[in-house]
């Protein structure tokens, strides 16, 4: 029998604090987004079906950014999943570097690699998308 | 540079000698399983975003992908994708809802069971996605 005692602390609210609030609450939304995608884009569909695609495979991929839910649903997962990911690095990475300054570089460089790899994704879904609306 | 150094190796011997057993090798499975799903997530918003930008560049992505040493890789990154979110599943429970979880007894138990349901999950995905690799890129069968 062991007991149970309940023992609250107080958090601060600093950027670390949301950050780390960020991977738990994206994590409960990630895994039906995730496994959804890895079902069908791995199983159920698989790389040798997109790869023979009439047209081209890039055909696969943007035909489906014409349609809204895929859109949303391909935006949510690129801005969810790459955040905890590189926020997770970060976490890895700020575990083995103990320098103040270090740290904050760490923080800036994988910051800045989330913000330009986002913004390539992003930018690929948003004018696809704009693309087949136009026709 | 020297300071770092030993940081890194204090941080790096640690993850290596603490004989935490199950706590140990989850705590391990769920960095490694991320770091791996992350690596390929980077290529993965790359390589996907040229399917708009460069459309032949995407066709030789997709069937490098194809290739028989990428997708055993493949059928490992949905390994790790699934055992991710188990056990993510997991320790968000037992800290939001039941925190007596966390000693070392129970604490085992849920570790295993967490493998468990994550290779059984992982298995017929894995079979199917094993069809694939033996039909369509090797045409064994």
């Amino acid at each position: 029998m062991s007991t149970e005692t309940v023992r609250t602390v107080k958090t601060p609210r600093n950027y670390d604090v949301i950050a780390w609030k960020w991977m738990r609450y994206s994590a409960i939304l990630l895994i039906p987004l995730v496994w959804i995608h890895v079902a069908i884009q791995d199983v159920i569909v698989g790389v040798h079906a997109i790869a023979e695609t009439e047209g081209g495979a890039f055909v696969y991929v943007v035909e489906r950014w014409g349609n809204p839910l895929w859109i949303t649903y391909d935006i949510l997962l690129l801005a969810f999943a790459f955040a905890h990911g590189m926020n997770g690095l970060r976490q890895v990475a700020l575990d083995f570097i103990h320098n103040p300054t270090a740290q904050r570089i760490t923080s800036w460089v994988i910051f800045i690699m989330w913000l330009v790899i986002s913004a390539i994704g992003a930018y690929a879904i948003i004018a696809a998308a704009a693309a087949n609306l136009a026709g | 540079m020297s300071a770092f150094i030993s940081s890194l190796k204090t941080t790096l011997s640690g993850y290596i000698r603490y004989r935490g057993r199950e706590g140990h090798i989850s705590f391990l499975l769920h960095r490694i399983t991320g770091l791996g799903t992350l690596l390929f997530l980077i290529i993965h918003i790359i390589d996907t975003s040229w399917a708009y930008f460069n459309p032949e560049l995407y066709q030789e992505a997709i069937e490098l992908y194809g290739q028989w040493y990428f997708m055993v890789q493949e059928i490992i990154l949905v390994f790790c994708v699934i055992y991710h979110g188990v056990n993510g599943l997991r320790i968000t429970y037992l800290d939001m809802f039941k925190p007596a979880g966390w000693n070392i007894p129970s604490q085992r138990t849920s570790a295993r069971w967490t493998l468990t349901v994550s290779i059984v999950l992982w298995l017929p995905a894995a079979a199917i996605m094993g069809y694939h690799l033996l039909h369509d890129s090797l045409g064994w069968i």
